[in-house]
């Protein structure tokens, strides 16, 4: 029998983040798809310039609650969120809030790599043409810079207008993350950024990911829990549509204070 | 276990069995198409290469004739089994021509011992005249009679005198004939002669019936011609016993003879090529073309033509034969005519085809005298005393490659041009088959179709893949696909039966409708874009279409009742009348507007359904990555999902197009079949299947029209093959550049 945590207990370190600290905050997020709900009152701060992650079984939520935050959910017809999500203490799911410029803010990449069939120089500055930049220098500039910053500069600059789908995947996934950085978002979300990978390039992605929460507040999910340990700053375990236990990576992979987190980092499910 | 083992291998072999036989039925089934397909086009390029062969001649009997006498005129029979001379005594000879008794004389007789002048009328009559210097003409026609003793053909020569054996006086003056020229027409005759006095009189001979005795009374009259030059070195008469051709040296005189009581001269040219005399000048059947041979070998086509409301005698075209042209001979029933040259050249020419089919030495001793023989298939020859017969292949001289794909300048018309005529009511007609009028027709058809179609149909798909809830697109593709079995002929018979007269009396209506639809439904949209929120809200989903379509069966009423008002106001209450008057455009009520709008919808489910799947494919994680990199969703359509299917979008557009190239019912129902050629939307056109439709009936097996369909089919084949080809190429690369799967 699985016993609710009490939210004092799970959530100790990071309630305490002041504003300024805070890139995101998720206050009793309710979603429903039709009938059957897939997240239960789900709260949680998550701090500005560090690495989140979300762990848990397959099912639990995690991807969902991670689309929740740029409303990729808003796709599925049958999808009802109730509840807050609050960036710079505005609600994102406000109707005033237009969606197109809330996914500027917030990047998202997807669990395989899914560039255009367009050259990688094109696939870079895909978000900057939509937003109607034409001047030369600054897609040249702004294309350079995210390959730098996604680590593939060295290994395209001499083929930028090639098509994309030469590249390896985990080439074509780091090309993904320059595309998503182009824009110069607030918040990277990573959707199992690795699983379709091998392992060295889940490597190469890995030490990305620490050199990214430099700039960005990244929110990552994985189904690799040595993964979470290595990357992220604070771990958020799920179960069954709930937040079971918050807290930062150590603490959670170390001494975690919920039975089923414990069972679940120790592989007796999942 | 070791039977199981066995058992194992066993069942193994029976795999191995099942799946060669599978895999050598399903190989020789993907062979049989393609050889199928290889069986066609080589059907296809069986029937047509005799077009192309190139025309042979070849010696097949000879023999040496009895008469020392020059040989005035040469003839044959149908079955070219017996031949006449007519010789300079005035003698009649029929010789055998059958292998059992080659050269045998048949039967021979003396028409007149005394003559001065000698003419022939035109081949097809196949009669000869003898004048003497009394001023008096003996007609005469070698005849063949066919019987049928024990079931076998006899063919028997007689000698016929139409107007009698007797001298018949032309000159009542009685003075002697030095030149004439005479035609039989059906119920009439004249006879043209100058006399030595240098008198030309023209002398009629009209038939009419005794209604009792059913005998034949000729009414004669003569008549002067008017200002006869002093010198006449030949006189034709035209069949039609309308023109009268009168050749002094290099001058040529047209009399208009169709009214005996006003005989005039209509035109007086001067006929020989640059730096030459002409030698001959003989009529090519049905008489329009004259043609006049030159002694440097120029031979040059002559023929009325309409300019600025007057008929014209206008030079044409010339051909060149080797050397010095001795004689003209017109072929039968054809536009073809054979020369002999003073080199002993025999050379073939066909007016339509422009070109020297054949030349060929057949006489070392120079001038010779050739005759056609009435099917065109073989050529005799009168040189030193024998006679010698050569079948001639030469079944299709009028289709060369400049008179089906160039402009051409058939007999009668102003210029050349690009016509398809392929039959007429007459046997004298020059058959027009210029490929390039139908196969513009059916670019012309297929444009208007794909104008209509492929905005209606990538919109569609584009609207149904992308757009459309999944519940409303599980009914509205199934739909759509399902139109696509709709038999084109029920299409056909709406499009010209129902749409073009409904076209053609809501003109204005039917132009309102290309503005007030769009304009409908941007303004729906911008009505919807400004309701409230929470209403939007329970639009959203895809069921835009409920709002849309009450929208436009309202547009499209309200246009089509606003049309008879319209065209009162506008178009002064006809609007056919005022766009012949004051605009120009010709109007057809079955036109391509009507053909764009039925083959528009035979081929939109094509174009839908392909299309349809190319965008529904296109994987979602793109769709997803461009959303969440800010891009709202026109965006993603735009710059990535389109992209994306394009290669789809492209062969569907293609397939389309494929198919409206060979759609035949719908465009011989709905177009008119009036081969032009004219972009005009307003006028019909006749495309390369309805014409192959309409025609092969009709048309003789081995015949140069049937095997002109033949290579009409052909060219289609190429048309579709060449779509198809150019889709498959461009999908393919395309598919490299944007696709991944």
């Amino acid at each position: 029998m699985i016993t609710l945590a009490t939210p004092a207990a799970d959530t100790q370190a990071l309630t305490g983040l002041s504003a300024a600290q805070t890139a995101l905050e998720i206050k009793k997020l309710d979603l429903y798809y039709a009938e059957k709900q897939a997240l239960y009152d789900v709260s949680m701060k998550i701090p500005k310039g560090k690495v989140t992650a979300f762990i848990g079984p397959s099912g639990c939520g995690k991807s969902t609650l991670l689309r929740c935050i740029n409303r990729m959910n808003d796709l599925v017809d049958s999808c009802r969120v109730e509840g807050r999500i609050e960036l710079q203490g505005i609600n994102i799911y406000d109707k005033s809030v237009d969606v197109a410029s809330l996914r500027r803010r917030i990047g998202m990449v997807f669990q395989s790599p899914n560039p255009f069939p367009k050259s990688i120089y094109e696939n870079v500055i895909y978000g900057l043409r939509l937003q109607g930049i034409k001047d030369r220098r600054t897609l040249d500039e702004a294309a350079e810079n995210s390959l730098r910053a996604a680590a593939l500069w060295n290994e395209v600059k001499d083929r930028l207008h090639d098509n994309a789908f030469g590249l390896s995947g985990g080439q074509q996934q780091r090309l993904v993350i320059a595309r998503a950085i182009a824009i110069g978002p607030e918040v990277l979300l990573l959707d199992e950024p690795t699983s379709a990978l091998d392992p060295i390039s889940t490597l190469t992605i890995e030490e990305l990911i620490s050199e990214l929460k430099k700039k960005f507040t990244v929110v990552i999910v994985t189904h690799n829990m040595q993964q979470a340990a290595r990357v992220s700053d604070q771990t958020a375990f799920m179960y069954m549509g709930k937040l079971i236990e918050y807290s930062d990576t150590n603490t959670l992979f170390t001494t975690p204070l919920q039975k089923q987190t414990e069972d679940y980092i120790t592989g007796r499910y999942g | 276990m070791h039977a199981d083992l066995a058992n194992t291998l066993q069942a193994d072999k029976k795999r191995v069995i099942k799946d060669k036989l599978v895999k050598y039925s399903i190989s020789s089934g993907g062979a049989l198409v393609l050889l199928t397909l290889l069986l066609i086009f080589a059907y296809l390029l069986y029937v047509v290469s005799p077009i192309f062969a190139p025309v042979t001649i070849e010696a097949k009997k000879e023999f040496a004739y009895s008469n020392d006498a020059d040989v005035l005129a040469l003839g044959l029979d149908e079955q070219n089994e017996i031949t006449y001379q007519v010789t300079a005594d005035g003698k009649l000879f029929f010789y055998s021509l059958r292998d059992n008794d080659l050269g045998d004389l048949l039967l021979s007789e003396t028409i007149s011992s005394s003559y001065t002048a000698f003419a022939k009328a035109s081949a097809s009559a196949g009669a000869y005249l003898f004048a003497d210097q009394h001023g008096r003409v003996k007609i005469f026609q070698p005849t063949f009679s066919t019987s049928y003793p024990d079931d076998l053909r006899l063919i028997t020569p007689e000698i016929s005198y139409p107007f009698g054996s007797a001298w018949m006086q032309i000159d009542a003056l009685e003075q002697k004939i030095t030149s004439a020229s005479f035609e039989l027409a059906e119920q009439s005759a004249a006879v043209a002669v100058v006399t030595a006095d240098g008198r030309g009189i023209y002398y009629l001979l009209t038939a009419s019936e005794n209604i009792i005795s059913d005998q034949l009374l000729w009414e004669k009259q003569a008549v002067v011609l008017p200002s006869l030059p002093h010198r006449v070195d030949q006189m034709l008469l035209s069949p039609d016993l309308n023109n009268l051709f009168v050749r002094s040296g290099n001058n040529l005189l047209v009399y208009d003879v169709s009214d005996i009581a006003d005989i005039r001269v209509k035109s007086a040219v001067t006929i020989n090529a640059v730096d030459a005399d002409v030698t001959d000048m003989q009529l090519l059947t049905g008489a329009s073309s004259l043609m006049v041979a030159n002694d440097n070998g120029v031979i040059s086509q002559w023929f009325e033509v309409l300019q600025d409301n007057k008929r014209t005698f206008t030079f044409i075209r010339d051909f060149k034969a080797p050397d010095n042209v001795t004689a003209i001979t017109p072929e039968y029933f054809r536009k073809g005519f054979l020369t002999t040259d003073s080199q002993g050249y025999l050379s073939l020419f066909h007016t339509t085809g422009g070109t020297r089919l054949l030349t060929t030495k057949l006489s070392d001793n120079g001038t010779f005298l050739a005759a056609a023989s009435p099917r065109a298939d073989a050529v005799l020859i009168a040189d030193n005393s024998r006679l010698r017969l050569f079948a001639v292949d030469n079944d299709h001289p009028e289709i060369t490659w400049s008179a089906l794909w160039q402009k051409v300048w058939y007999e009668g018309y102003p210029q050349a041009q690009y016509i398809w005529q392929s039959t007429s009511a007459s046997d004298d007609f020059e058959a027009k088959m210029s490929l390039v009028p139908i196969s513009f027709g059916t670019i012309k058809a297929a444009f208007y179709a794909m104008l209509f179609a492929v905005p209606i149909a990538v919109s569609a798909a584009v609207y149904t893949a992308y757009f459309m809830s999944p519940a409303i697109r599980s009914y509205i593709k199934p739909t759509v696909e399902i139109m696509e079995a709709l038999p084109t002929v029920i299409l056909g018979f709406l499009a010209g039966l129902w749409l073009a007269p409904l076209i053609e009396s809501h003109l204005p209506g039917i132009i309102l409708l290309l503005f007030s639809l769009p304009l409908s439904i941007l303004a729906t949209a911008f009505i919807c874009s400004i309701l409230p929120r929470n209403i939007q809200d329970s639009l959203s989903g895809g069921y835009h279409p409920l709002i849309l379509i009450p929208v436009l069966l309202l547009a499209g009423y309200l246009s089509m009742r606003c049309s008879g008002t319209l065209e009162l106001w506008l178009f002064d209450g006809d609007t056919r009348m005022f766009l012949t008057n004051e605009l120009g455009i010709d109007y057809d009520q079955r036109n391509s507007l009507v053909v764009g709008i039925a083959m528009g919808f035979a081929v939109i489910p094509t174009i839908f359904s392909i299309a349809e799947d190319a965008v529904f494919t296109v994987p979602k994680s793109l769709t997803m990555g461009s959303l969440a990199l800010g891009a709202t969703p026109w965006q993603t359509l735009t710059k990535v999902v389109i992209l994306t299917a394009s290669p789809g979008i492209f062969s569907a557009v293609m397939m389309g197009a494929g198919r409206a190239v060979g759609e035949t019912m719908i465009v011989l129902m709905a177009t008119g079949n009036t081969p032009i050629m004219d972009w005009n939307i307003f006028e019909g056109m006749r495309t390369l299947s309805a014409n192959i439709a309409v025609e092969m009936p009709e048309s003789e097996v081995g015949s140069s029209h049937y095997r002109i369909l033949f290579l009409a089919a052909f060219v289609l084949f190429i048309f579709t093959f060449f779509f198809n080809t150019v889709a498959e190429f461009v999908r393919q690369r395309l598919r490299e550049k944007y696709s991944r799967l």
